[in-house]
């Protein structure tokens, strides 16, 4: 396999504890990706051009608790990557201004990995 | 299109005739005949989703514009297969509505170049719903 660690990535770390449905999983990451490249694109603009050109890899992983992700969200905010916890309206399934995913990145792989390295795919 | 250029598309004021008052959302119909996995779903909805907004920010401002403003709703619908994606596409690109492919790198899961999901929009809501009205909530 061809060596894809310098490309960048961008990450979603979903609350497996909230039992989302498919639907309603897909729709919070994709708030959190169109959040995290708009907001990128201000302060990290080459390294969302780089990502988007190298294929905008996206993945998917789950954490256990809505804690995880706090500590995750800090742990990346001081590495210095773009981060953004989506707070969902509530108006289906779970809870009005519930946190439900984490979108990271893009950011380097490497850095990434370095954070999220312990959680499963979801 | 440079980053600047897009930047001042997404927030200069909207062309004068060009206002909507109507709700925008975004529809994202997957394609269940290829039996993905709740993580590879969100992905793909997550290429969608980001693609459609580069594209409407090039080629619709106005709508794209207006679905911020009302919350970015993004819904999630079941498609049956590729050739029922290519049919929805047609239909929703003979109504004026923005269209977008997602095409999968083919890096696990299912084979390169399955089309996975069809984005559409952003949209007016009603507009949308003459087209997927009839499909079933993700």
């Amino acid at each position: 396999m061809v060596s894809t660690v310098d490309e960048p990535s961008m990450v979603f770390i979903a609350r497996h504890d909230l039992k989302m449905s498919a639907g309603k999983l897909a729709v919070q990451c994709s708030h959190a990706a169109v959040s995290c490249t708009l907001n990128a694109r201000k302060t990290h603009a080459r390294l969302v051009e780089r990502w988007r050109n190298a294929g905008a890899r996206k993945i998917c992983l789950r954490a256990d608790d809505l804690a995880t992700l706090q500590r995750l969200a800090g742990q990346a905010q001081a590495a210095g990557l773009v981060t953004h916890l989506v707070k969902d309206a509530g108006h289906t399934e779970v809870p009005p201004g519930t946190v439900t995913v984490l979108g990271i990145g893009p950011a380097p792989r490497r850095a990434i990995d370095a954070l999220v390295s312990e959680l499963k795919p979801y | 299109m440079g980053l600047r250029s897009f930047l001042h598309r997404i927030t200069a004021p909207p062309l004068s005739g060009e206002q909507m008052n109507e709700p925008c959302k975004m529809v994202c119909v997957v394609n269940q005949s290829l039996k993905m996995g709740k993580g590879k779903i969100a992905a793909q909805v997550g290429h969608g989703a980001v693609m459609a907004t580069m594209k409407a920010g090039v080629e619709r401002p106005a709508h794209l514009e207006q679905w911020f403003t009302t919350g970015q709703k993004k819904v999630c619908l079941k498609g049956r297969d590729a050739e029922h994606l290519l049919e929805l596409e047609q239909q929703a690109k003979a109504a004026g509505i923005l269209t977008t492919f997602v095409h999968d790198a083919g890096h696990t899961q299912i084979p390169s170049g399955s089309l996975t999901v069809l984005a559409l929009g952003p949209e007016i809501e009603a507009t949308l719903e003459e087209i997927t009205g009839e499909l079933k909530l993700l």
